[in-house]
């Protein structure tokens, strides 16, 4: 059975559709990240236009993390206050980082630039988190230490809060930082931003592997309605056939992946997340550096 | 449907030229032609169909004789982009056909030359037009080569798209795949007899490829009402993951 597709103007096996969706729903809930770093490039193997895949994974991103965090929301594991502060950050960052982009695209420098600023950080994030996290394996399994020397910037700084749900005492610039920083990174780099936001927010200020996870998912779930109505209203990119199957799966997924989450320790997460990450800095290496490029390519034009 | 190809074919073989559409070019005779179905719709559900053309091609026939017909897409403009070791070259076509479906008898393929496809518009190589200034550029042939081999890529241009019967009389059935991903629009189907290497009747009908449903709902809200669509798509991302954390709740 296939249907057409009304924008990307295709047709597909709502099957296959469904199972990708589910996948990445389930990565979703099980990390805390969005999935679009993934859902993206596997709907444009599928066939699917890169401007339809790139603004319908991010309608399919929001239903999933409305779904993702819901459980971690009964389970008070979503410290908004946190969140809200870091979202700030992040529209402002991506405001930014929308001019940013802009001018790479001017200066034709934006195809290489994104590559290899995904490589450097999807490398450099990976890599940390998996040393760190078979170090604690090997050891008590739980969070990275509270204190350390690596956070100590998070404690100096003025205008001090509480973030009892984080258990945190730190300054809110931090947060607004980093948020402002993954924002436009996230422009920048045309996704979310949740596979670099969760493991800046557990080394970078402490929060607690199961508090992230929920945390990060509120976040996205602000970022992606506003790239889901901007994509959808200003450049008619979001296949709404393709998003709600798409959903199915995803919703499913996520729910699965929040409860698989659950029944592994907070080391095991952060492994398996170091993993994924440095996997996808893998293919982006392979495609950067041994797959064939297509001598012409088109573009529709103006 | 059955009553109409019918009637169709007996006004075709009695050599009726009352449904045929004026042909382009004055030096060759017209063709009697018709297409079973002048406008096809699609839907959600549309998995690419198939366009049927009866012709009678002129009398007298001989072994040489024979039909070749295309269906040809809405133009667009394109750009083809070369990766060079010195950077990226660019050439724009300023109208291209999105959808070059085409297809012959065997006897057409063996003596008509591939000037004589070119020149009476068969030849899918030949369709997509640059800026007048490039039209004498020595890398032309190798810009459309390109163009071509990257539409057939994405399957919409198909170079033995069609089928065709030969009936009594010379009247001819062609069916043409119309490919999946094929852009809504005004279509050309074209057809052109041949006898010993030249074309002796050409045909041009016209094909609507249109929206229906659902389909045309979400694309004109999409194109129409962009603000709306964009509410409607963040609607339906809260909508699921509600529904999604409800049922979580609920088991």
């Amino acid at each position: 059975m296939l249907i057409h597709l009304p924008i990307a103007q295709i047709a597909v096996d709502p099957l296959i559709l469904v199972t990708i969706g589910m996948l990445v729903g389930f990565l979703s809930g099980l990390f805390g990240v969005g999935g679009g770093f993934l859902l993206t490039p596997i709907l444009i193997f599928y066939g699917i236009p890169p401007a339809v895949a790139v603004s319908t994974q991010a309608n399919q991103v929001l239903a999933t993390s409305i779904a993702g965090v819901s459980s971690h929301w009964r389970d008070r594991l979503v410290d908004t206050k946190l969140g809200m502060l870091m979202l700030s950050g992040g529209f402002a960052g991506s405001t930014i980082g929308v001019g940013i982009f802009t001018l790479l695209k001017v200066f034709g420098l934006i195809d290489t630039t994104v590559t290899v600023l995904y490589i450097v950080f999807l490398g450099v994030i990976g890599g940390l988190m998996a040393w760190e996290s078979i170090g604690a394996l090997r050891g008590s399994g739980g969070d990275p230490g509270r204190r350390t020397r690596l956070r100590a910037w998070t404690r100096v700084l003025p205008m001090k809060r509480r973030f009892p749900r984080s258990g945190l005492y730190i300054s809110i610039i931090p947060p607004i930082a980093i948020g402002f920083f993954v924002g436009m990174l996230a422009a920048i780099l045309g996704i979310g931003g949740g596979f670099i936001l969760a493991p800046a927010m557990v080394y970078l200020l402490g929060v607690p592997t199961r508090v992230m996870i929920g945390t990060s998912l509120f976040q996205i779930i602000f970022l992606t309605a506003y790239v889901t109505f901007l994509q959808a209203a200003f450049n008619g990119t979001v296949d709404l056939i393709l998003a709600f199957v798409l959903m199915i799966g995803g919703v499913v997924g996520a729910r699965y992946g929040a409860i698989a989450g659950r029944r592994l320790k907070a080391a095991q997460l952060r492994l398996l997340l170091a993993l994924l990450v440095l996997g996808i800095a893998g293919r982006l290496v392979y495609e950067l550096y041994v797959e064939p490029v297509p001598e012409y390519r088109l573009e529709q034009a103006q | 449907m059955i009553a109409r190809l019918l009637s169709l074919s007996l006004m075709l073989a009695t050599g009726s030229s009352a449904i045929a559409q004026p042909a382009t070019s004055g030096d060759r005779p017209f063709m009697p032609a018709g297409l079973a179905q002048e406008s096809i719709e699609v839907t959600v559900n549309f998995t690419g169909s198939r366009v049927v053309l009866f012709a009678n091609t002129p009398q007298p026939e001989n072994e040489t004789s024979g039909l070749a017909v295309a269906l040809i897409g809405p133009t667009i403009s394109q750009k083809v982009i070369r990766r060079t070791s010195a950077g990226e070259e660019v050439i724009e076509f300023v109208s291209a056909p999105s959808v070059f479906a085409v297809g012959s008898e065997p006897q057409v393929k063996s003596t008509v030359l591939p000037e004589t496809l070119a020149r009476v518009g068969l030849d899918p190589g030949a369709s997509a037009q640059p800026r007048a200034d490039l039209l004498t550029s020595p890398d032309l042939p190798a810009w459309r080569a390109a163009y071509v081999d990257i539409m057939e890529d994405e399957g919409l241009y198909v170079l033995d798209a069609a089928q065709i019967r030969r009936f009594d009389g010379g009247l001819h059935r062609a069916t043409i795949t119309l490919p999946i991903n094929a852009p809504p629009g005004e279509y050309r189907v074209r057809a052109v007899a041949f006898r010993n290497g030249e074309a002796v009747g050409e045909t041009d009908q016209t094909l609507t490829l249109a929206r229906s449903g659902l389909e045309a709902t979400l694309f004109d809200l999409s194109r129409q009402h962009g603000l709306v669509y964009g509410f409607v798509a963040v609607l339906l991302g809260a909508l699921v993951g509600g529904v999604g954390a409800w049922f979580g709740r609920k088991s």
